[in-house]
């Protein structure tokens, strides 16, 4: 077999499951899901999609390789940074240490989780949480 | 190749979509990362397809910059939430 069919499928390969990557994580941005649901997916498989894809690019036209890299640097770093100034950002709103979460009971009230103590909305009693 | 700029426009309208229904800021922030991702790409495939190097430089810096100002605009955003 020539080596450039080889190349060839082998670029069209990177390229494609690149695409799968994309499609897969882009998906769950239509649910009702919250915001660190849909970053985590998101960050993962945009990341790893666009740099197969660029890979693939790579071996398409090798002459490109200073660009091509830097793309490939670039998408390394700013997409994890991105995505933890994003889930910081969203999550901590503005508590110190952005230390709360929130969520629901099994009886439907909400309790959000300040400073290591739980709160909850259904009744004012405060419940201690050790460890 | 055309193939795969079809496909990439064709996943491109998801964000978009989402974008656009959204209320929620977050989402929408999510939505508008993953869309400047995504065209940046779109950018360094037509500049392979066309073989131009110019487009490519083009798309690099989209890559870069959008995605830093994106986090800058998510740090003003949780400030002007705070106050």
């Amino acid at each position: 077999m020539n080596s450039s069919v080889l190349i060839d499928i082998f670029s069209y390969g990177c390229i494609a499951v690149g695409l799968w990557f994309w499609l897969w994580g882009t998906w769950p941005l239509l649910g009702h899901r919250s915001v660190l649901y849909k970053l985590h997916g998101l960050s993962v498989a945009d990341t790893l999609g666009s740099m197969l894809i660029v890979v693939g690019l790579l071996m398409k036209i090798p002459r490109e390789w200073p660009l091509l890299m830097l793309a490939l640097i670039s998408l390394a770093i700013w997409n994890t940074v991105l995505g933890y100034v994003l889930a910081y950002c969203a999550v901590g709103h503005g508590h110190g240490h952005g230390e709360m979460l929130e969520g629901a009971d099994t009886q439907g009230r909400t309790v959000s989780l300040r400073y290591g103590k739980l709160f909850s909305s259904g009744n004012s009693r405060e419940v201690s949480h050790d460890g | 190749m055309s193939w795969v700029i079809l496909v990439m426009i064709a996943i491109l309208v998801i964000p978009i979509y989402e974008a656009a229904q959204d209320e929620d800021i977050w989402q929408r922030m999510l939505a508008f990362a993953s869309i400047a991702t995504k065209t940046s790409l779109m950018i360094l495939v037509i500049s392979v397809l066309r073989d131009d190097w110019m487009i490519g430089v083009v798309g690099v810096l989209i890559l870069s910059l959008g995605n830093a100002s994106l986090m800058l605009l998510a740090q003003v955003i949780r400030r002007v939430n705070e106050s």
